[in-house]
Parts: structure tokens; sequence; C-alpha cells
């Protein structure tokens, strides 16, 4: 490790340039800047602009605009009113009652769409009303929802795994599978929650639901039909081994913009909508890996992760302790900023010290998005609990202790991962070879 | 006349935009057709390299539509915690790194460009496509980004706002 005093004007400038509220991306960029003029003498714009090209034009990253334009297309078709209708029969019977349609629904969508914002506006835009209408308790309507819409980051296809795939050059279509058992796993833990909640609480005295017989149910459902043959297309094509994930998502593209027509929802505004805002959300992305694209070089120059990964050898920490440590600091670290942005600043450092320490790198995958899953509803800075503020009118503190039983269940499930490893590393070691030897 | 500079902005932020999304179309395309390929029998060499070209140019042409939407991501706990006066100082400091930083890469991408142009670089992949025509839509990007925010900027200092205008549900960061 070089010089501490470097080291700590280099961190200073980090924090400085992120902490004011520079742009994530260019924040990086200019922290990597800083990183080599202080420790190369190389030309460090040439560096700078050879990286960065490489790692903006890699196919490996066509995943991630289709992907989201998938997600943008099918949140503006009429699912969000038919997951409500289409649940709601099904999961009435259950001891909870229709608060499982917000976990369902959230774990449906999230299986078309990569981004937890997404999910929650899609599922509370119809679930809330309803369930406020039939007199469910206020805290668990929200809670269940701000925690069930991390599942969008879990269940393939999940923009921080693509993002966690691209930075350490692994498989994404093997994260994605990783991604699965410990989702539903997730989702199953959320739903036992609100069944525990609806014996215990006095609170809960919902109005019942009319009973309906197996036909209504059908016919009341037969709108998502089409939406689970797609999310059954596009991840058994990746399975099977017939598309790379990036072909998986242009399938999935297509299948919404033909699931889109035939609801009658897909109108020329509509289509236009859905492109412009997955370009600027892919574009927002590909900023912020630009910029750590640069920053992981500069990091190596700097020699901070090799450094810190041999201080953490010489700690002797068991691997149980080393992940407690981590757990800890992303959550810090996920309280001021958001989950991909977390992932691409420490992967740098993170990686070497996973390495040596002999953690699977698929199984980390699925750790560090609990985590920052985690994060997105944990305050100052949780993304969902934002997005729930505008939609309801909560304050939130509030908003944020009616999804603390949820940040409780993640941390539950971060423990049954590390007891368990197996729940996220036996599906993908399952999967057939993709085509092509392209690592997408 | 401010007016005219005005309008020519917006247009070619908006340009921009619509060529990022017409390079979206263009990777969805090549992997319908390097799919079907496959599925039929056929090859189509190159195909992964220009959705890659395709991916970097939609990138870098949609940053400053992305800025103006106000899509990026930044921190924003102590610009919510001051003051509308303090706000607008961080904002400059905020603007003007922005800038200074997009700039320099600007620089350097046009002496990145040129190389590839003099000594005539072809890609390594199947396609054999001279490297300089992908990079230079990188470059045109770049180049609009560091537009935009000097135009933020200059707004910021002079009329005392910025003029992103931001949309949550725009905004799905994941």
């Amino acid at each position: 490790m070089g010089d501490l005093s470097i080291i700590i004007l280099f961190v200073f400038v980090l924090f400085l340039l992120l902490g004011s509220g520079v742009w994530v991306g260019l924040a990086l960029m200019g922290v990597a800047w800083v990183g080599m003029v202080l420790f190369t003498t190389r030309p460090v714009g040439d560096v700078m602009l050879t990286t960065i090209w490489s790692a903006s034009s890699s196919w490996t990253l066509t995943a991630l605009p289709l992907f989201i334009w998938m997600g943008e297309i099918l949140y503006r078709t009429r699912l969000s009113e038919d997951m409500f209708k289409g649940l709601a029969p099904w999961l009435a019977g259950l001891p909870g009652g229709l608060v499982h349609t917000n976990i369902v629904g959230c774990t449906v969508f999230a299986a078309v769409s990569g981004s937890s914002a997404a999910t929650l506006t899609t599922v509370g835009k119809m679930s809330i009303p309803e369930l406020r209408k039939r007199d469910y308790p206020e805290p668990v309507i929200i809670g269940t929802l701000a925690g069930a819409a991390t599942l969008g980051l879990m269940i393939p296809p999940s923009l921080t795994l693509i993002v966690y795939g691209v930075t350490i050059n692994e498989s994404i279509s093997k994260l994605f599978f990783a991604g699965i058992l410990p989702g539903l796993l997730l989702a199953l833990m959320f739903m036992a929650f609100v069944a525990a909640m609806s014996k215990f609480s006095k609170k809960w005295n919902p109005k019942t639901e009319p009973a309906m017989t197996f036909m209504q149910r059908v016919a009341n459902s037969r709108f998502l039909i089409p939406v689970i043959i797609l999310i059954m297309v596009v991840i058994g094509s990746m399975y099977l081994g017939l598309a790379t994930a990036t072909e998986a998502a242009a399938i999935g593209v297509i299948g919404s913009l033909l699931l889109a027509a035939s609801q009658g929802s897909l109108s020329w505004s509509t289509f236009i909508e859905s492109l412009m805002g997955a370009t600027r959300t892919s574009a927002m992305i590909a900023l912020i890996l630009a910029g750590a694209a640069f920053l992981s070089l500069s990091m190596g120059f700097t020699g901070l992760p090799s450094g810190l990964a041999d201080l953490i050898a010489g700690m002797e920490l068991s691997k149980f302790e080393l992940l407690m440590a981590l757990l800890v600091f992303y959550i810090v670290l996920g309280m001021f900023l958001d989950g991909i942005s977390s992932v691409v600043l420490t992967m740098a450092v993170v990686e070497p010290m996973i390495r040596q320490a002999g953690i699977d790198l698929i199984w980390f995958g699925i750790f560090i998005v609990v985590v920052v899953e985690m994060a997105q509803i944990t305050p100052p800075i949780g993304f969902n609990l934002f997005v729930l503020q505008g939609m309801t009118d909560h304050e939130m503190g509030f908003i944020a202790r009616a999804a603390f039983p949820m940040f409780l269940i993640m941390v539950v499930m971060v423990f049954v991962l590390i007891a368990f490893p197996e729940i996220a590393t036996w599906l993908p070691e399952n999967i057939r070879k993709a085509p092509g030897a392209t690592g997408g | 006349m401010l007016h005219a500079i005005r309008r020519g902005l917006d247009g070619l932020y908006w340009v921009s935009g619509v060529i990022a999304a017409l390079c979206l179309v263009a990777i969805l395309f090549l992997i319908v057709v390097q799919m079907a390929a496959r599925w039929t029998g056929e090859v189509f060499p190159g195909a992964p390299d220009y959705a890659g070209y395709a991916m970097a140019a939609a990138s870098f042409l949609a940053f400053a539509s992305a800025l103006n939407r106000g899509a990026h991501i930044r921190v924003s706990v102590v610009l919510n915690a001051v003051n509308s006066k303090t706000r607008r100082w961080i904002n400059i400091w905020c603007f003007g790194i922005g800038a200074t930083i997009a700039w320099y890469f600007v620089f350097f991408a046009r002496k990145f460009v040129f190389w590839s142009w003099k000594f005539g670089d072809i890609s390594q992949g199947q396609d054999k496509t001279p490297l300089w025509i992908p990079q230079s839509l990188m470059l045109i990007g770049a180049v609009i980004l560091a537009i935009a925010l000097t135009d933020h900027l200059v707004s910021l200092i002079f009329k005392g706002d910025h003029r992103i205008k931001r949309e949550i549900v725009d905004e799905h960061s994941g």
C-alpha cells in the first residue's frame, strides 16, 4: 500500500465529490482521475478513454437496456389492474387475505422488471386503494409493499445483478438463476409474516371477500396468463441454454410488445414513452458503469484493494465475521447511496477480499443484492420510501416504521443464505450451457 | 439571439435523445437477427460487436437528455438539508465539476478518435469495423453532455436555477 496520507487524500476526494452531490458516474471519474495522478505516471486521459470505451461498448451490457425496456412496456399496460383482479380470488382464502396480493403481485412483476421502483408503482397503484377499501391495517399495506417491491432487485431480470455481473465478469444467466430460489424464499417469508400478523394483531378485521367458484376465479385471472407465459419463455429460454441473457431480454421485449398490442394498450405514444424511458434509465446506469470502470482501474494502481485484502487476511477473520463486517458496511453505505452505485463503487475493493476468503462470487452476488434491498427501505435514502411517500402522502417516518419488520425479515434472510448457501448456488450449477462463449 | 440559442440547444438534446433511442432499437434488431440466424443454422458475423457499438452510442447520446430529466443519480442528503441559497452554491460546484470532467473527457476522446482514424484501427472481432466510426458517436455524445452541463451551469449562475425537471416515476433506478 502506498503512502498513507495520499490514500487519505484519495478517500477524502471520493467523499467530497459524492457527498456534495456530483452525479455518481462523473464523481467516480473525477476520483479515478485523482487516483491516477497521485499513484501513477501514466497518461491519465488516454488510459481513461481506452478503459471507458471498452467498458461502454461491451456486448454483455446490452442485456441492460433491453430488460429495462421490457419492464417499461409492461409498466404501461393494464397489468397493474389485472394483477390485483387476477390474484385476489386465489389469495383471499389464505390467512392474511388480500395483503398477499402485494407480495405475490410484486413477485410476478419482479419477474418481468429489474427495478424495485417500477415494481412498487405497478403493484401499489391498484392494491393500495383496494386494500384500504377493505379496511386492512394501513401499516401492513404499506410495509409489505415496500418490502416485497425489493424483490424486483433479486428475481430475474435484475438490473443490480446485471451490473454486478458486468463489474466482476461473471455470467449473468448464472446470477439470474442464483436469484430465483432466494427471491421466492424471501417472498414466502414475507407471506408467513403477514399470516402471523393476521392471527395476532388486534387491529386486523378486514371485510371478507364474496365466495367465488373455481371457474369465476379462472375468468378473473385470464389476463394474467399471458404474462405468466412470457415469464416462462424468458426464463425458460435461458435455463434450457437456448438463449443468452441478452437474447432472452430481446425475446422479452418482443413478447411484451405483442402482449401490450393484444390488450390494446400499445399506442404510438406509449411505445415512444417506454422507449425513451428505457433509453434514459439505461444511460443513467451506463454513466455510473463508465465511471466505475475507470475507478476500478485507478483503484488497482492505488494498491488499496490488495492492501485491504491483505489486511483482512492478516486479521484472520472467519468467513462469517467477514460477511458480518460487510453486512454492516453495506447497510451504512446504503443509507446514502443507491444499490447500483454501492455495488460498482465497492466491488474493486471488495472483490479481492472475497476471492481471498474463498467465497463463491455468484453466491456473494445474491448476498449483496439482499443487503442492497434492505437499503431501499431504510431512511434517509431509501428509494422505495420516496416512491411510497409520493403515492400515499404518509410521512417518511410512518413508512419507514411500517417497513421495519420487512427489514428484519431480510436480515433473517441473510443468515439463512449464510447457513444454506445452496439456496443460491444449486440452480445456477444445474443450468444448461448457454450457446456461444460470449459469457452473456 | 438568446432565444435562438435556447431553441437550438433544446433541439440538440432532443435529437441526440432520439438517436440514442434508435440505437436501442438497433440493439434489439441486431440481437433478434443474430438469434434467428443461429436457429436457422446461419451465422451473422460481428453481431455482438455491432450491438456493443450501438450500446455505447445509445448510452453516450442519451447522457444529456437523461441529465435534463434528472435521471442521473446523485447523493442528495446534503442538498436537501441546506437552505436554498447554500443549495445554489453547492449546485454551482456540482455543475462546475461535472462540466470540467465532461470537457476533460471530450478533449481526450477527440484525441482518442483522431488516433483511431489516423492509424486505421480496426476491430479485433469478426466485424472488422474501422473503430473511429463507432467511437465518434461516443465523442459526439460526450460533447453534448458537456454542453448540457455548461448550459445548466450558466443558467444557475445568471438565472439562479438550473433547468432540470424531475419526474419521480420516470426514475426506475432499481
